[in-house]
């Protein structure tokens, strides 16, 4: 178990970006570089372990009570 | 040219802090110095073995909290598929040069960038108690970790147990800022600076 002081926030782990070479609208690209929701509850967030290993990670938590739910490996996808 | 060490400007020898009647107990602190440090990183992409190349009779283990020593040189885990060897052998640069090729590994000489500070004694752990958040109850001799020590960035080598030697390594420019903490913090158990 390691102290959230060592951790760094990475922003939201939900967020893709679109794909290479597809035509996409202003909006879309709005809402992959600007537009986050602010959510009360369960989300699916990036952490680094900035002074531990360096490694990024997902980490389902919630954003009100800060109890951790789940991790994955950076690589590992989401099933929501 | 001579080298001046890391702590030269912070670390002085004599007795500090609740030093009466503790002859027997007071904690040792002082600065490594000399040593070879160097990174190894095995770059994500490839996908060679490295347990079976041998460095001054040693082996890579990628498992958290593992140091493989022996009495001269010493291989901590710093992260997944990345070591941090430390040795008193300086000329072993070399061989870790010849050794990991560079089309699969990045060997960082950080001998130069690195401040080193030795706590021996009962109290060494209490001392790291109280500035960071690791559970040091759980950490055996011969385990090293990374984490921060009053927010200080830090490498923590538990040498032995009884009495417990530890070495802690930070960034050269954070040493004498974690110089003062711990001693700061070693103050209530006395120490003997080295």
């Amino acid at each position: 178990m390691r102290s959230q002081n060592e951790f760094s926030y990475g922003g939201d782990a939900t967020v893709k970006r679109p794909d290479l070479n597809k035509e996409i609208s202003d909006q879309e690209w709005d809402n992959f570089v600007y537009n986050r929701k602010s959510l009360r509850g369960k989300h699916w967030e990036l952490w680094q372990h900035i002074s531990g290993c360096r490694q990024w990670i997902k980490v389902e938590r919630d954003t009100a009570t800060h109890e951790i739910f789940m991790t994955l490996k950076a690589n590992e996808e989401i099933s929501l | 040219m001579s080298t001046i060490s890391a702590l030269a400007n912070v670390h002085s020898t004599g007795q500090f802090g609740d030093c009466e009647n503790k002859n027997d107990n007071l904690l040792n602190i002082s600065e490594i110095k000399n040593l070879l440090i160097v990174q190894i990183v095995q770059y994500k992409n490839s996908s060679i073995s490295f347990e079976s190349i041998d460095i001054d009779g040693l082996n890579l283990k990628d498992e958290p909290l593992s140091v493989v020593n022996n009495n001269e040189t010493r291989i901590l885990w710093n992260g997944p598929k990345n070591w941090f060897l430390i040795s008193t052998k300086k000329d072993l640069l070399n061989n870790v040069l010849e050794v990991f090729k560079e089309t699969d590994f990045a060997v960082t000489d950080l001998s130069h960038s690195r401040a080193i500070i030795e706590i021996e004694g009962e109290e060494a752990i209490e001392v790291l108690k109280k500035g960071c958040p690791f559970n040091f109850n759980t950490l055996e001799k011969n385990n090293s970790i990374n984490s921060t020590y009053n927010g200080i960035a830090f490498t923590v080598d538990k040498l032995d147990n009884n009495p417990n030697k530890i070495r802690l390594f930070t960034l050269r420019s954070f040493g004498e800022s974690l110089y003062h903490s711990i001693t700061d913090a070693s103050l209530e158990f006395g120490y003997k600076s080295l």
